[in-house]
């Protein structure tokens, strides 16, 4: 394994304190009734808990959401004390990079001073709130938006959707449809494989939910509407733009991540392996040309490995978030790297988009990966709203 | 301060254990009987404890305003008011008025008159906290009942200002934690919630006439040494860190952890905080860990979250707009170590309670009952596991949380578990060579009453007594409630266990006619009730207070009622009164003792009256009572439907009703020999009945065991 320095040299992720709730798809499950606030912190505490981490022992919390929820004026904090704690913190918002962007905020607090931070992401897209904008300058004078379906359909600065993205994208790198298919494919085996194996379990914590009067509401214990998908299947599919399935694409879903970030002089106090090193290496972001949002990724983890000095081939595991099938086959065009070995496991292609955790499961998942691998490089990368691409590299040893 | 509890004051033949009344300077039971009366007289220590007629004084509760002073306030006051005894109600000028809180209160406990008269007899004072109101000297305080916060400088100076002013006075403290050589005055640790909870912790070189006469008014002064925060906040504070601490090791929230105490132990120390009033109790609590951390080390000391609640006052139960989402289960392996987090603790702070001979045994077990929710008193959960296994939970606690280990372990006070004064926590017997009482100081009947029942019987036919009174113990029951309903709990998955429980129970009871040449139930308090009144009826007497009520209230949870009370008092009285024991059973209303004499109780009177019958009785003296034999043939015509109780429109109720006429006539119907197994076989099916399972037994299971 190559060595580079890394970009946060005081901070550490303790292997094993982390978990993430299933993401069950939008009105499926009891989680479309919760404040997802409340939710994630609560969930956190059970996920700590269950992984011997002290709640008592977190210094700050970074939360990351993306869809407005009940009281998000009181942030951080307010999930803290769902948590059971008195902290402070701060939240942070980046559509669906905002998984990975706050576990690098919490990595960066770390190097600033603070010895445990806790990541919370969550973010229910059932039910969306209803935003009312007043904007006396316009013709309808005030606007009604529906946070989820109304920004994926418009993209503001481009006018278009995020499914004419994907197509515009699968149109400039003239993708295959039948690639594309055959790669939505192999995600959802990749993904029932590691159902299979027990390697989820690993991951995701079943978490049972009350209703107000503290009787059982449901069980999230699936990720719910996740289908088996036969190549015919895909084949069969109406395409919505170029190469744009609904079968290559994801679904909207609910649900939580959380994750730890210390010090690396008081790590060992919390991993449930100490022998286990985990450490920032580096990250960067870049914006694509307008509606080529599923590029943009290629061209982050391009800009990022250039930088390290590291190629694809040092790399022992590579994750990302794909809303589209399309993103991984322009990943291959763009750096030359096969889709078929990254992706281990189960990706957001198949299991959901609930925005906020989406990349804390994802490196999560990686980072799981890397440990059962013997270690090495992780690469977590994927597109956000605005045509973003984020990029990020850990070192597990 | 003495620390061995005193030996009792009467000279009996023989006791199985030091009766708790002794504790008190107050001699045995079999006294009272032998002498047929208390031993004391309210009057005579209401003119001892304020003056005489005439020249009555007051009683001052400083801190009247907070929850401790206003309650006493209350309590106090409804006793007192009889005796022309005014109380001063003392706070600061801007304390929020916590006396006019409790009126309501009053007023259904006495009637709106009733109310008016008690809360006339209440002055509200002011003071400033350095000299005392004018008015209160013509007031010729003689009592001063101390209710300010637990502050030791400022309670110091309280008692020394009011030393000045009013020599001689008698002080008391309400204080939680400090003892009495840190004081200076006594101590009166009233138990919540403070309007209607009989027990006060006291601390005192002897037996006081004011202990004497709370005694006398119908409260329940409990003799302790004098060692920080007592027995009650021991347990209570101690199994509130315990909470804590298990919290803090596995981020279990509190409500949860709660739940998980109450399914255990059966207090929910943190809901009892948000009840109480969390910013006062949160001090409290703190204050005492805090104590007693400083002089017993890490057992004791407060969390870091205990300090912060302390601080701010926070509730422990989220809000209610943020009620819990996210339910904690535990696995197998989580409950033995919640068990190690919880029990250990609570095991060691009793060893050391144990050690330093903190209370008459019987006492420490009885305020985890009577005052902090325990199902179980603390030293009946102790003797049921045995001192291995209490061991090895304090052993495995130590693993866990190791600092724990270096102080305040004593497990060789485990080792006296087969002494009396262990084994009959729940039950004494005292005789004078020829007549034997035995005494039962848990309101309602367990298993292990029943155990000690047993034992208790055993111990009088070895030393020679046939003759025999089974009764309350004249102090911490003040009236027999039925059976405790916990001990069903097994039996509602499984009708087998509810008829060996039924069972079992029955054949002890029957011990009371088979083994004793006489026995003599006795009713000393307010009420007996369902298993309590089941049992004493097996005596070959019983004998009543006038004004006690007596009832089968099995119907209203429901249960059939599983100790023979179906088929024996019929066979112990006439046919003409079956009508009326049948109402009892299937309408569940209580009758007065006096309106059942001759067919349900053989002799009910003013209390004097009544023990001197049942000495009596148990002497076998000239008592005018005739014995009702109990009928061992099959009943015949026993009523087969009582005029507006054959039906009822609740299906849980008609259900109800139908098993006990069933058992009744059926149970009646058997010779006495077989009627034991054919009430414990219908009692023990309905109680695994989908009946009972939705009633207030089942219910109870589920809010305390299905967590």
């Amino acid at each position: 394994m190559k060595t580079v320095t890394g970009s946060l040299p005081r901070a550490r992720i303790p292997y094993g304190t982390w978990g993430s709730s299933y993401f069950p798809a939008w009105q499926t499950s009891a989680l479309a009734e919760v404040n997802i606030g409340q939710f994630a912190g609560e969930a956190a505490n059970r996920i700590l808990g269950l992984r011997k981490v002290p709640g008592d022992q977190l210094e700050f919390l970074v939360i990351g959401s993306t869809i407005p929820w009940h009281w998000k004026f009181w942030t951080a904090p307010l999930v803290a004390s769902c948590m059971g704690h008195r902290i402070p913190g701060y939240h942070v918002e980046q559509a669906c990079a905002t998984g990975l962007q706050a576990v690098l905020l919490a990595g960066a607090e770390v190097q600033n001073g603070y010895d445990a931070v806790g990541v919370v992401t969550f973010d229910r897209t059932s039910d969306s709130p209803v935003g009312v904008f007043p904007e006396r300058r316009a013709h309808e004078r005030t606007h009604a938006l529906a946070d989820v379906w109304d920004n994926f359909g418009f993209d503001p600065a481009t006018g278009n959707s995020m499914i004419a993205a994907a197509g515009k994208t699968a149109r400039k790198y003239k993708l295959d449809r039948r690639e594309v298919d055959d790669c939505a494919f192999r995600r959802y085996e990749q993904y029932f494989q590691g159902r299979e194996s027990g390697f989820l379990d690993r991951v995701l914590v079943p978490l049972d939910v009350l209703n107000v009067q503290g009787r059982p509401l449901g069980r999230i214990d699936q990720d719910l509407g996740v289908r088996s998908v036969s190549h015919e299947q895909l084949r069969g599919m109406r395409e919505l733009d170029t190469c744009v399935t609904s079968g290559g694409q994801t679904h909207a879903s609910d649900g939580m991540a959380t994750l730890l970030v210390t010090s690396k002089e008081r790590v060992k106090e919390f991993s449930a392996r100490p022998e286990i090193d985990i450490e920032f290496i580096g990250k960067t972001e870049v914006r694509a040309d307008p509606s080529l949002m599923p590029e943009a990724p290629a061209l982050a983890v391009q800009r990022l490995l250039e930088r390290l000095g590291l190629g694809l081939e040092d790399m022992a595991v590579l994750k990302n978030h794909n809303p589209f099938a399309v993103n991984d086959v322009v990943f291959q065009k763009v750096t030359g790297y096969d889709w078929n070995k990254m992706n281990n496991n189960g990706c957001p292609l198949v299991w959901g988009h609930p925005q906020g955790p989406t990349l804390t499961r994802v490196l999560i998942e990686a980072l799981e990966e890397a440990v059962a691998l013997g270690g090495g490089y992780v690469l977590i990368f994927g597109c956000a709203a605005g045509d973003v691409g984020i990029a990020s590299v850990f070192r597990v040893s | 301060m003495a620390k061995t509890m005193r030996e009792p004051a009467v000279a009996t033949s023989g006791v199985l254990r030091q009766p708790t009344l002794a504790t008190m300077g107050l001699g045995g039971v079999l006294d009272i009987f032998r002498r047929g009366r208390l031993p004391v007289e309210t009057g005579a220590l209401v003119d001892q404890v304020f003056g005489p007629a005439g020249e009555r004084g007051a009683l001052v509760i400083s801190g009247a305003s907070g929850i401790v002073g206003a309650g006493k306030a209350m309590q106090l006051g409804a006793r007192l008011q009889p005796y022309d005894i005014r109380i001063a109600a003392l706070d600061f000028p801007g304390a929020p008025d916590g006396i006019a809180r409790q009126y309501g209160g009053l007023v259904g406990a006495f009637g709106p008159k009733g109310a008016a008269a008690i809360m006339q007899n209440i002055v509200r004072l002011s003071y400033d906290g350095t000299s005392l109101p004018s008015e209160l000297k013509r007031m010729n305080p003689r009592f001063l009942l101390e209710a300010i916060p637990e502050i030791l400088d400022v309670k110091r100076a309280h008692y020394e200002l009011f030393r000045r002013e009013f020599p001689g006075i008698e002080i008391r403290s309400v204080t939680s934690g400090f003892p009495s050589k840190e004081l200076g005055v006594g101590i009166a640790h009233p138990a919540f919630p403070h309007e209607i909870n009989k027990v006060w912790e006291i601390v005192e070189e002897t037996p006081s006439p004011v202990t004497q006469l709370f005694w006398s008014l119908g409260l329940i002064p409990i003799e302790v040494s004098d060692d920080w925060s007592f027995v009650l906040d021991v347990l209570f504070c101690g199994v509130t860190h315990a909470g804590l601490q298990y919290h803090r090791a596995s981020n279990m929230p509190l409500w949860k952890v709660d739940k998980y105490i109450r399914k255990l132990v059966g207090p929910n120390p943190f809901r009892a905080h948000d009840a109480i009033g969390a910013a006062g109790a949160n001090f409290l609590t703190w204050s005492c860990l805090h104590h007693l951390g400083e002089r017993y080390g890490d057992l004791f000391r407060p969390t870091a979250l205990l300090e912060e609640r302390c601080r701010t006052g926070q509730t422990w139960y989220p809000p209610n707009h943020f009620r819990p989402l996210v339910d904690w289960k535990m696995t197998e392996a989580d409950e033995a170590e919640f068990r190690a987090w919880i029990l250990g603790p609570l095991f060691q702070m009793t060893s050391l309670m144990l050690h330093e001979k903190r209370g008459h045994l019987s006492h420490l077990n009885a305020i985890g009952e009577l005052c902090a929710q325990f199902r179980q008193g603390i030293l009946a959960q102790m003797r049921a596991l045995g001192p291995d296994a209490v061991i090895a939970t304090v052993e495995a606690y130590h693993r866990v949380h190791p600092q724990a280990a270096g102080s305040a372990w004593h497990p060789e006070a485990f080792a006296a578990m087969q002494t009396p004064e262990w084994r009959q926590l729940y039950v004494n017997a005292e005789h004078d060579g020829e007549a034997g009482v035995v005494t039962i100081n848990r309101e309602s009947l367990s298993g292990a009453v029943i155990e000690e029942l047993d034992r208790a019987f055993d111990w009088l036919k070895a030393e020679g007594v046939s003759r025999v009174i089974l009764t309350g113990d004249f102090h911490l029951a003040t009236q027999m409630v039925g059976a405790d309903t916990s001990d069903f709990y097994p039996a509602l998955s499984d009708a087998e266990q509810g008829r060996r429980l039924s069972a079992a129970w029955s054949r002890t009871a029957r011990r009371l006619e088979e083994d004793f040449e006489v026995s003599v139930g006795f009713v000393n308090g307010k009420r007996c009730l369902g298993g309590m009144l089941e049992l004493l009826a097996h005596c070959h007497y019983l004998v009543s207070v006038g004004d006690a009520g007596l009832g089968f209230p099995e119907v209203t949870l429901p249960v059939v009622p599983g100790m023979e009370g179906c088929h024996w008092p019929f066979r112990k009285s006439a046919p003409e009164h079956w009508p009326r024991l049948l109402t009892m059973l299937l309408g569940g209303s209580a009758v007065k003792a006096k309106d059942s004499v001759g067919w349900l109780t053989d002799y009910a009177g003013p209390l004097d009256d009544a023990l001197r019958t049942a000495w009596a009785i148990a002497r076998g003296g000239d008592h005018g009572v005739k014995r009702r034999l109990v009928q061992s043939k099959a009943l015949t015509n026993v009523p087969t439907d009582v005029a507006g109780l054959s039906d009822h429109p609740e299906p849980a109720t008609a259900a109800a009703r139908a098993a006990i006429m069933e058992c009744v006539q059926r149970a009646c119907g058997a010779p006495l020999a077989e009627a034991l197994d054919v009430q414990a076989t219908i009692s023990g099916a309905f109680m695994a009945s989908k009946t009972c399972r939705g009633g207030a037994v089942g219910m109870e299971y589920a809010k305390t065991m299905e967590v």
